[in-house]
């Protein structure tokens, strides 16, 4: 049996079918101790056979690609379109539960060129920026308000060269989320700096305001 | 809920529907398969999840027809129930809404604008705040207000569940799988949930209830160590040792991009007539946003229902 329900294969597919343009890489990056490696290895290929759009490349995270990614922790998904560009936009942990769907979103986004699906006024912001901004954004499965969070800083990585966000599985990487202080989400931590976080899922305009203030 | 969930699509919007919700939850989601069902167009904004509180429940047990179902699924019910008669739901937070001429325009934090003949405010609410010392400090380093969010950050740790309601009751019978153990304070000398509630918090070993106490301050370093608790009676005051505080000590409506623009009672819930209709013509209010009496699932699709018939036959 699949991971997936019938229903909702049936529905990503047309969806994809409708919304893809164009080629969307998933990189995938694994090693030996994880526990839920395997698993989002399985969830991938059944991605992967929803669209023919959808190209999925498995790497150990100590491997040449790897490095060139800068992979940290494993399970490890960045998404890039057919040029394998960086843009910024990945996952540490499985994106289950509710994140699924942030995955999702991201792949339509890609999917059509990976644009930011934010308002122009926060696009010019973001592109004005002269200093790297790294958005670390702390998840859990169960969190209905996390996935609004997620895409806001996928989608700010996509407008600006600058900016990264990344997606943490708060309760797989548990030690991290301890190091962070991280006790409710989503927990938006700026340039991995502990002390320089937000709590909650922001409208568009307030959350660029305390990415823009954390990271000065 | 599903190992997956598939979350929203994300299919672009048109900048006019012949009715205009805002909020995705039970209230918001009823009026939506109303319109449908009565030949107008639809679309639900909503900034989080599809389906609204309901999403943060742990089991549903009062929903007709469904004895006992998880939060989330029957969250994803409505959800599927409304954008199988062609309701389209798009996620951003409502910023601002107007009215203009004959028609009502929403303003979208992604810098959109959308314009409905008729608009049905269907924001609910949120946690209400403690208002304790500490409590602010130590958000999100020990404080929280969603149990289903955060309740396994707090696996195998001693927490203080603070409230004696519906909501307290339940969520504190949830984490008591993932947690050490729940010290649950309530002001009042008794729990006001649902006796079937009551009996699970008071039956689960796990969990110690202490009533006729109010949280005084909560107490921590970099993050919360613990909760000075008074009784109400001796004003003896008692320090429990916690790493986690779950608040639900009840609601506050959300309706502040709203004010000034519809009328509301000194609480901010908004104030309609028995059509759901509110002051400001073709502009309704449903579910737990409304001043009411109960504030409940079967209300708040009830308001939804209510609102639509009338708004079709008086604007359409
Ligand atoms: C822990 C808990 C347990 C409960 N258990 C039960 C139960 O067992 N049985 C029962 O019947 N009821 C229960 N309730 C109450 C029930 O959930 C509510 O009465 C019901 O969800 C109200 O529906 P609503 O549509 O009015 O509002 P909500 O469900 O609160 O939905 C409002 C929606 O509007 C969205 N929103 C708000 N502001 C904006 C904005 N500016 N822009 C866009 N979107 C916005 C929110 O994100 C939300 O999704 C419980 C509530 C809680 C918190």
């Amino acid at each position: 049996m699949g991971l997936l329900a019938e229903k909702d294969r049936r529905y990503l597919q047309d969806l994809f079918s409708k919304e893809l343009q164009n080629e969307v890489k998933l990189l995938f990056f694994y090693d030996e101790n994880c526990e839920y490696c395997d698993l989002e290895s399985q969830l991938l290929d059944e991605v992967k056979e929803l669209s023919n759009k959808i190209i999925v490349e498995k790497y150990h995270k100590n491997s040449e690609k790897g490095a060139e990614y800068k992979v940290e922790y494993a399970p490890a998904l960045i998404l890039t379109l057919n040029d394998g560009k960086d843009r910024g936009v990945r996952f540490y942990g499985i994106p289950s539960g509710h994140e699924f769907g942030t995955l999702i979103q991201d792949i339509v986004t890609f999917g059509k060129g990976a644009k930011p699906q934010l308002s122009d006024d926060t696009i010019k912001k973001l592109q004005s920026l002269d200093r790297p901004v790294k958005i670390s954004v702390f998840v859990t499965p169960t969190c209905p308000y996390c996935p609004r969070a997620a895409l806001t800083a996928h989608n700010m990585a996509l407008a600006s060269d600058m900016v990264s966000a990344e997606v943490i599985e708060a309760n797989e990487f548990y030690d991290l989320s301890e190091e962070f202080g991280v006790s409710s989400v989503p927990h938006i931590a700026i340039n991995r700096n502990p002390d320089r976080y937000f709590i909650g899922a922001y409208p568009e305009p307030q959350f660029l305001q305390q990415v823009l203030e954390l990271s000065k | 809920m599903n190992v997956f969930e598939i979350g929203g699509s994300g299919a672009d919007i048109k900048d006019y529907y012949d009715i205009v919700i805002v909020g995705g939850g039970p209230a918001g989601l009823t009026a939506a398969i109303y319109a449908r069902r009565a030949g107008l167009s639809a679309l639900v904004i909503e900034k989080a999840i599809e389906g609204g509180a309901v999403t943060q429940t742990h089991v549903v047990e009062n929903w007709p027809g469904e004895i006992s179902i998880e939060g989330q699924a029957l969250a994803q019910k409505f959800a599927d129930h409304a954008r199988h008669f062609g309701a389209e739901i798009h996620y951003a937070f409502a910023q601002k809404a107007y009215v203009e001429g004959d028609y009502k325009v929403v303003e979208l934090d992604d810098g959109r604008k959308v314009k409905g003949r008729v608009l049905i405010i269907a924001t609910g609410t949120e946690p209400r705040k403690l208002g304790v010392p500490g409590e602010a400090e130590f958000r999100g380093r020990g404080v929280t207000y969603c149990a289903a969010c955060d309740g396994y950050l707090f696996k195998d740790k001693d927490v203080v569940v603070v409230g004696g309601g519906d909501s307290a009751c339940d969520e504190s019978h949830f984490l008591a799988k993932i947690v050490k153990s729940i010290t649950m304070v309530q002001n009042l000398p008794y729990l006001t949930a649902a006796k079937v509630l009551q009996e699970r918090v008071l039956n689960n070993p796990k969990i110690r209830v202490i009533t006729n106490h109010v949280v005084k301050e909560i107490r921590g370093t970099n993050k919360v160590d613990e909760v000075v608790i008074v009784n109400n009676d001796t004003n003896e005051e008692q320090v429990i040792k916690a790493e986690g505080v779950f608040i639900y000590v009840g609601l506050a409506p959300k309706t502040e991009i709203f004010r000034g623009f519809v009328q509301m009672n000194e609480y901010g819930y908004i104030l309609t007539d028995e059509n759901m209709e509110t002051n400001v013509p073709g502009v309704y209010a449903v579910g737990d946003i409304r001043v009411k009496n109960l504030r409940q699932i079967v209300t708040a699709a009830a308001d939804g229902a209510i609102a639509v018939e009338h708004a079709a036959k008086k604007y359409f």
